[in-house]
């Protein structure tokens, strides 16, 4: 096979950009829509549900080496502090104790553009100050408060909404509020003069915090020069990209290893200051070194979806939308990007003028980290209830004006034709599976005194077409065994059970004839697990893999079996040939001691179509409209996203994603003391992830027809779309039933109450 | 988490001799551990009482009432269905607290002495009024969750589900030290922090709840338990309100009405109950009650929602007892 360059637009997480890729060899093409596949699109228990559920599989905080210290990171109880001095004299002192580092003693360590990993100012609440290394993690952690830090309080500003006040202390030389970025298409201002009818409104989203079920974790051992770090990350690559900045070494010296891991969610996308501490005190102490996050440390410094502030302005002509403002301010805590929440309103919806802007803005809480879809769940939110508010004041039924602008096959912001665009289809199927006809504008009466129905809607799109660089190896051994291997990691979406259908597919065995390595930087590359991208992306590759190594086995079997390779296919774990088949470790038991190696790569997205997933999804509520509480009894979730490989897993992804939105939503809200700066509810008893009883009744359908243009699977990623539209379409169902809007996420029975009291 | 001395108590005997040298007793552990974690409670000395199996299950005499342990397990309570059936609202109250590991862990008698979940409370970092600091965070912070009756120097409210249910069915507690005992009603256990009182519960250094009991007439009283969250699960409550009453010939007698997450005590509405008393139960009725239940109310800043949602859960819980 011969390599070649090519250039490649990649979408990830709302921003295109250009990169270049080698790739090997030519793509197959896609599976023809009526091909008769036995493996993909097959309802496949995973791989490693057993190992799973029986607490075989590994996880970074599982990893125990002899003699492996532990550490325990001191965290700034101000939100911005100067540190004059630390002593840790009496901390040292303190039997177990092997190691303090913080920023008078630590190694310069280059991370996020800086050069240390322990500031000067500490610009938040848990920001990190030190760490201690012990025997054990008590006694680390007892060390902590034998540290004494000098602190020279700062001015500071907690909350977004005072940090873009004139008077609020500034905490970057450029102000605190910066330009995420700015779209525009046709003539907004113009056209919403010119609107017969125009709705203002301004929404608010609090702060979501991740709470993967495993905390950010690293393990990290040096064996001579070369360093192996155990971590719990969505990108093994990212890991070792961020420690060979961060301590000097090639990338040949450094190895990082995910086997399982307990979620991330997006904040999990590369090395962390607990990851670079690890390193550290592991090369300077000598022995193998594990740092954990508590759950606590987690809800501080371990990333957030920003809270927003939006004003939307959209107008409509002789019943459609003719023109949408959006101007969105994210709290971007210490973080130095900022997620586009107008991303929704550029391009979901064929509407022909459109301006919109968004703001960064920065405030002593702890750095934003892509959280499932960023922005588009907040902007979704806002865009969605917008379009509500306006199809209410022109007397239009809410999905009918959204299907007036649902139908273009062409994406606004490019030109391109969509690869393809089923959206109608989405909304039509879910309006039939949540019965929409029984919606009434002004709501209806619920399944007891004093309780409301509504129903509501919202769209979604988001990219998920993945694309080059992702490479994968297949093994195949005499025995007919298969090996997968590719530097991708399973999140917890049940990529190792889709990676072993996609080879078993392409070579004829059982998916449990294939194992599936991955989480390894020793493997070919694979892209972050995030950006909807890992089926799309690593999948194609797998099949190209898989092929290569059926062609060479075909080639041996052809010799032995004294006939043309091409008479020869694979099917059922046999080598079949005109009226014979053959087990393959038959055929190959003759050649002892050989291993097959197949090898593929992702190759480019087609330059001419515009990859993008859609869907939508339907909320049917009622609210207590004397406690304000809202019971979401059904979500109807349908989901436009190509070939789907596997549907119970992918039912799975939609189910979570609707959880994780119903949260949003409804209860999960980080509350800052605004005096302080301090987290109020740091623990998952105060912040509130919804509990199995908060959890409706939840129906998932698939368009299911393959995206043939996307890849040679025909199919796109699944892990955001399903979270982006249920925060809106719960929103819109609870307007319905009661008549009255609460613009502001949560929806809690206090802001209910509170809105039914203003009506 | 500050080292301590652990030991087991073998009998009633011998954990009030471990209490005499000033050790904290330990039963469920739900809320002590999660103290100690936090660096709010910080023993020498733990004895776990946990064992002592005459303070474990509960008993119902006909006549004599009815006699809980303080020792057994909140989920024992709500499952046990000749209890359910005899006096649901104990069950009513169970079923929507913690979680259903929390409510295995942990018992009656430490449900009846938990510390409030004011947030600026539980965190070390805030040295409030309650902690013996000068001032409380609350009332200038966030209290979205806090008091909007009888609070002074702390907004934090009485957390217990438990609580007000019994209190609503008059239980007295026997709290027994190794000096001996006495019985006080389950009501004035509670006391609100203020003044000189930083404290939640008036039991004594070295004293335990050796028995929780119901008087046969209580008993006979219709009860009901009404709980707001913030989600359906492992929340503790906004409001909670539970209601009792004799009803005779339609009209209400004895009425207890007692909320729990408004207050810094279980808070009793003696001004609502007088409202009803011997009444019929009807519509305006209960709506005079449930106004007069909240007369007084001064919410601070986040919490007024907590006036309408008491009120409308006054009125629910009378109503389904008429």
């Amino acid at each position: 096979m011969t390599g070649r360059i090519v250039r490649n637009r990649v979408e990830f997480e709302g921003v295109v950009t250009e990169e270049l890729a080698l790739v090997d060899g030519t793509d197959l093409a896609s599976y023809a829509d009526d091909a008769a596949l036995t493996a993909i699109g097959k309802r496949t228990t995973r791989v490693d549900g057993p190992q799973r559920v029986t607490g075989q599989a590994r996880y970074t905080q599982d990893i125990a080496l002899p003699g492996m210290l532990h550490v325990r990171i001191l965290r700034s109880p101000y939100p911005r502090a100067r540190i004059r001095k630390v002593d840790a004299s009496r901390a040292l002192a303190l039997p177990g104790v092997r190691g303090v580092l913080h920023r008078f003693n630590a190694p310069k360590a280059a991370f996020r553009g800086e050069d240390t990993i322990f500031r000067e100012e500490v610009r938040f609440v848990g920001d990190e100050v030190a760490a201690i290394a012990a025997d054990d993690e008590a006694t680390a952690a007892d060390a902590l408060a034998l540290l004494s830090v000098d602190y020279e309080v700062l001015p500071y500003v907690v909350d977004l909404e005072d940090a873009i006040r004139d008077d609020a202390p500034r905490l970057d030389e450029k102000g605190n509020v910066t330009e995420g970025g700015s779209y525009a298409r046709g003539d907004a201002p113009r056209a919403l003069k010119a609107a017969g009818d125009v709705v203002e409104a301004t929404y608010r989203t609090a702060t979501q915090l991740h709470n993967s079920l495993e905390t950010h974790s690293a393990v990290a051992a040096w064996d001579g020069d070369d360093l192996t770090v155990w971590e719990s990350t969505q990108h093994v690559f990212g890991v070792r990209q961020g420690l060979k900045v961060a301590l000097g070494i090639p990338f040949a010296r450094i190895r990082v290893i995910c086997d399982y891991m307990g979620g991330g969610f997006g904040s999990k996308g590369g090395a962390g200051k607990y990851t670079i501490v690890a390193a550290l005190f592991a090369r300077q102490l000598g022995r193998p070194v594990r740092c954990v996050l508590t759950r606590h440390e987690e809800n501080l410094a371990a990333g957030n979806r920003s809270a927003t502030l939006q004003t939307v302005k959209i107008g409509a002509r002789r019943g459609r939308i003719t023109a949408i403002e959006h101007v969105s301010w994210s709290n971007s805590g210490q973080g130095k990007w900022v997620a586009n929440p107008t991303g929704p309103t550029n391009g979901l919806y064929d509407i022909p003028n459109v301006r919109t802007r968004s703001w960064r803005v920065v405030t002593n809480t702890g750095a934003l980290a892509a959280f499932r879809a960023p922005g588009y769940v907040e902007g979704t939110f806002a865009l969605e209830s917008a379009i509500d508010e306006l199809a209410e004041r022109i007397g239009v039924d809410p999905l009918a004006l959204r299907l007036r602008h649902a139908r273009r096959m062409t994406d606004p912001q490019t030109g391109k034709r969509y690869s393809l665009k089923r959206l109608v289809d989405c909304f039509e199927i879910g309006a039939r599976e949540i019965g929409w006809d029984r919606r009434r504008a002004e709501g209806v009466r619920g399944s007891a005194p004093h309780r409301r129905r509504g129903f509501g809607v919202a769209g979604q799109y988001w990219g998920g077409g993945g694309g080059p660089p992702a490479y994968a190896t297949v093994h195949l051994d005499p025995d007919g065994s298969v090996v997968v291997r590719a530097g991708t990691q399973d999140i917890g979406t049940g990529t190792r059970t889709i990676l072993a259908q996609i080879a078993a597919e392409e070579l004829g065995v059982a998916v449990d004839r294939v194992r599936v390595e991955i989480g390894d930087t020793s493997s070919p590359y694979g892209p972050i697990s995030a950006g909807s991208l890992t089926v799309a992306s690593v999948g194609p590759a797998i099949r190209l893999a898989a092929a290569d190594a059926r062609v060479q086995l075909l080639q041996a079997a052809a010799g032995l079996l004294e006939v043309r390779a091409s008479e020869l296919r694979l099917a059922g774990g046999n080598i079949v040939s005109a009226g014979a088949r053959t087990p393959i470790g038959d055929v190959l038991s003759k050649i002892d001691n050989y291993t097959v190696i197949g090898r593929g790569s992702r190759h480019p997205n087609p330059e001419a179509f515009s990859l993008k997933t859609f869907g939508a999804q339907f909320a049917e509520v009622e609210v207590d409209t004397r406690t304000g509480d809202v019971f979401v009894q059904h979500i109807v979730a349908v989901h436009d996203i190509g070939r789907i490989v596997n549907p119970l897993t992918a039912a799975s992804q939609v189910e979570g994603g609707v959880i994780q939105g119903l949260g949003f939503a409804l209860t999960e809200e980080r509350i800052l003391d605004r005096p302080t700066g301090r987290v109020l509810n740091a623990n998952l008893e105060g912040y509130k992830v919804p509990t199995i009883r908060d959890v409706p009744k939840i129906t998932v359908r698939f368009i299911d027809v393959p995206d043939r243009r996307a890849n040679n699977l025909g199919s796109k990623g699944l892990g955001e779309p399903p979270i982006i539209p249920t925060p809106a379409a719960i929103g819109n169902a609870v307007a319905n039933a009661i008549g009255v809007r609460v613009r502001t996420t949560p929806i809690t029975p206090a802001r209910v109450l509170e809105a039914l009291a203003l009506r | 988490m500050k080292p301590f001395s652990y030991a087991r108590a073998t009998d009633l005997a011998d954990a009030f001799r471990h209490l005499r040298s000033g050790a904290v007793p330990l039963a469920g552990g739900t809320d002590l551990l999660g103290l100690m974690k936090a660096g709010i409670a910080a023993p020498e000395k733990v004895v776990d009482i946990s064992g002592i199996a005459e303070l474990r299950g509960w008993t119902r005499t006909r006549g004599k009432g009815l006699r809980i342990g303080p020792l057994t397990p909140l989920v024992d309570l709500e499952t046990a269905s000749d209890l359910g059936a005899q006096v649901p609202i104990i069950a009513e109250a169970l079923r929507p607290a913690a979680t259903p590991q929390l409510r295995t862990m942990g018992t009656a008698g430490g449900n009846l002495l938990q510390e409030n979940r004011c947030w600026y409370f539980r965190d070390e970092a805030f040295p409030c009024w309650r902690k013996g600091g000068t001032r409380c965070f609350a009332i200038d912070g966030d209290n979205r969750q806090h008091a909007i009756l009888g609070a002074e120097d702390c907004v934090a409210v009485a957390p217990s589900d438990l609580a007000p249910a019994l209190i609503a069915l008059d239980a007295e507690v026997t709290l027994q030290s190794g000096r001996g005992s006495r019985t006080i009603p389950l009501a004035a256990l509670y006391v609100a922090p203020q003044g000189k009182v930083r404290r939640e519960h008036q039991i004594r250094a070295g004293e335990l709840i050796t028995e929780i009991r119901i008087a046969e007439a209580a008993l006979g009283r219709s009860g009901a338990f009404e709980k707001a969250m913030e989600r359906r699960a492992w929340s503790f409550a906004t409001v909670s309100v539970a209601v009792s009453a004799r009803m005779k010939d339609g009209k209400a007698r004895d009425v207890r009405i007692v909320l729990g997450g408004v207050a810094p005590i279980p808070w009793r509405a003696r001004s609502a109950e007088a409202r009803v008393d011997g009444q019929v139960l009807d519509d305006a009725a209960c709506a005079a009650a449930a106004d007069a239940a909240l007369e007084g109310a001064a919410p601070l800043r986040d919490n007024g929602y907590k006036v309408p949602l008491a009120r409308e859960l006054v009125r629910r819980a009378l109503r389904r007892i008429a």
